[in-house]
């Protein structure tokens, strides 16, 4: 079996266009959710999420070709070799929006093949790619497969690209759901009162360790461990003794060959909706028993970016590895009290070199990442 | 890679079947049979009526390929993944949940209908009706490979990540505007896989090495997969 290095990564977020950006406003404790001004909210719960500025459209053309711009046009070189894996949940949404909206349109551009083959043609990879749809754990699953083909040598490198955008559509799903906040979702905290949506996108370059050393790549963070389960219980809220992810964790502790000890701390999903965050926490106890692991969430500052936020969350702990900080969970003021102690507001030090990146999604789905710190060849 | 085919479930416009059946198999246009929970499940199951049309489509055919493997019963939740491609996804659904959006169609999202608006939804119903908790997720691979979703429950079953898979496609390309026929292309296959084993009675041997074989079968499309799928043991020698 092959180690799976983490060699690139870039994020873009309502923080910021740039990997960097959204950690320096992640440390600072900034939000970017605020009113949107994209469609009209007043039929809706809130007004509030976390777009990524001055993300424009071209007519008859899907916001997410800038935001793919904004994502691949610095990042690192990309092998032509690579496997292409890409995870969006509802894609070039704005596209059919117009469609209804119109009475009329293809269907082609629609099709979530189109996002893996636009990026496979930008960066002029051979492969063209493969969508991976699993609602919010999307790109925790794509990141999975990808260390899963470099693992058992049927890749060298892998490509993960994940991007969902803030749209009507979803917005309108959530609010008859009652499941957005009315005000920043507030991750954790014992008045959490829903979710607020984000858009956003990361990409991640994965590679063998011998083609690590071949390409004379930095290694930015290892790959160690996946795991993805099913609650099996129901289709838009998560099982409340947390079985799903539970098993997604021992899997990927498993694969990783780890204990529960060597974890330092977790990326949870942390959407702020009760019963996700209560969920998370009964998984965690569970399973780590009495130790006050740190814990954390950015969606109280970047919004729940869908079929985006796990790959935006590894690329961010690939970071918080790299700098032995695990940025706040802003919106946080008073900790329910299951995840008092672990869950500040402010900046936590990490004291050890693994951590869990986790997330939930409707279906039932959950999925586990192991990263760990880079270096060591 | 190799697995066993433990079953095989398909709902098509030409015929829905399980098995050996003599029902027929095609993938043509034509109308798609409106399978009722009778058809599928000896007990009452409420949800399945209230399924969009995608859901209830792929589940079906899940529900046909675990029947045939003898896995539909069950007392305790089981580690089996699905996995599932699908170029359209639950695109029919989208148009029909958005445009309940508009003014002049009420206005108000469906909050219920919203829940279906994901691919993999169909699955989580699957998961939930068969107690599956293994890895389950929907793969948009376009028109490169019939088989992607078999290919990654061969790596899934190779790695050790499930004990069994069932892996097929799911389609149902919505209707364009203004054009309530039939679309073309609709309809949904799975099969049921366990890891390859030194037992002909496991059931026929699926391989891939590049090219995809049904014991000594080379297939390269669904009907072709379906049909070696019912032949005989030993009759391809």
């Amino acid at each position: 079996m092959s180690r799976v290095a983490v060699v690139a990564a870039n994020v873009v977020s309502g923080l910021g266009e740039s990997l960097d950006a959204t950690w320096d406003g992640l440390l600072r404790g900034k939000t970017a959710i605020a009113p949107l001004a994209r469609f009209d909210c007043s039929g809706y719960l809130t007004d509030l999420a976390a777009c990524v500025a001055g993300l424009g459209r071209q007519p008859g053309a899907s916001r997410l070709e800038p935001l793919l711009a904004l994502l691949l046009d610095g990042f690192p070189r990309v092998p032509v070799d690579s496997r292409l894996l890409t995870a969006t949940t509802k894609g070039p949404i704005d596209l059919l929006e117009d469609q209804v909206r119109g009475g009329n349109g293809a269907i082609g551009p629609l099709l979530l093949e189109n996002f893996s083959r636009q990026i496979a043609g930008r960066l002029g990879l051979a492969d063209p790619g493969m969508n991976v749809n699993a609602a919010c754990a999307s790109s925790t699953i794509a990141l999975a497969r990808g260390g899963a083909l470099i693992a058992a040598g049927r890749a060298e490198t892998v490509l993960v690209v994940c991007a969902d955008l803030v749209s009507e559509f979803v917005f309108s799903g959530f609010s008859a759901l009652q499941g957005l906040s009315t005000t920043p979702c507030r991750p954790f905290d014992s008045e959490r009162s829903g979710l607020s949506l984000g858009e956003g996108g990361a990409a991640l370059l994965l590679m063998s360790e011998e083609r690590v050393r071949r390409d004379g790549r930095e290694v930015l963070a290892w790959l160690l461990g996946w795991g993805v389960a099913n609650d099996a219980n129901h289709i838009t809220a998560p099982a409340r003794d947390g079985c799903g992810l539970l098993a997604a964790i021992r899997a990927a502790l498993g694969r990783a060959g780890l204990s529960t000890g060597a974890v330092a701390a977790i990326s949870a999903h942390g959407t702020g909706t009760l019963y996700n965050d209560a969920m998370e926490m009964t998984a965690f106890d569970q399973l780590f028993g009495p130790r006050q692991l740190p814990v954390n969430s950015i969606k109280g500052a970047i919004g729940h970016t869908l079929g985006a936020a796990g790959g935006i969350e590894a690329a961010i702990a690939c970071r918080a590895l790299a700098q032995k900080r695990l940025p706040p969970t802003v919106g946080c003021r008073c900790p329910d009290p299951a995840a008092a102690g672990r869950i500040l507001a402010s900046v936590q030090d990490l004291d050890g070199e693994v951590l869990l990146s986790t997330n939930s999604g409707f279906g039932g789905i959950n999925a586990a990442l192991l990263l760990g710190a880079g270096g060591g060849q | 890679m190799k697995a066993h085919i433990l079953g095989l479930g398909w709902v098509t416009p030409g015929g829905w079947g399980r098995g050996s059946s003599d029902a027929l198999f095609g993938l043509g246009g034509g109308v798609l049979p409106q399978l009722t929970r009778r058809d599928l499940f000896a007990d009452p199951y409420p949800r399945f009526g209230r399924l969009d049309p995608f859901s209830r489509l792929g589940l079906s055919a899940i529900a046909l390929a675990l029947d045939d493997a003898g896995m539909a019963s069950w007392q305790e939740k089981r580690p089996i993944g699905l996995v599932a491609d699908s170029r359209y996804g639950c695109l029919a659904t989208d148009f029909d949940y958005f445009r309940a959006l508009l003014p002049e169609e009420g206005g108000l999202a469906s909050p219920n209908l919203f829940a279906y608006t994901l691919p993999n939804t169909f699955l989580g119903e699957a998961a939930i009706r068969f107690g599956l908790t293994g890895p389950g997720f929907v793969l948009s691979s376009g028109e490169g490979s019939p088989f992607a979703a078999l290919e990654v429950a061969l790596e899934l079953l190779c790695d050790g990540d499930t004990p069994a898979v069932v892996a097929g496609f799911c389609e149902l390309p919505p209707f364009p505007a203004g054009d309530r026929s039939e679309p073309g292309g609709a309809g949904a296959a799975f099969l049921a896989l366990a890891p390859a084993r030194e037992d002909s009675a496991a059931g026929p041997r699926l391989t891939f090495d590049g090219s995809w074989r049904v014991n000594d079968y080379q297939v390269r499309d669904w009907p072709g997969m379906i049909a070696a799928c019912r032949q005989p043991a030993g009759s391809e020698s």
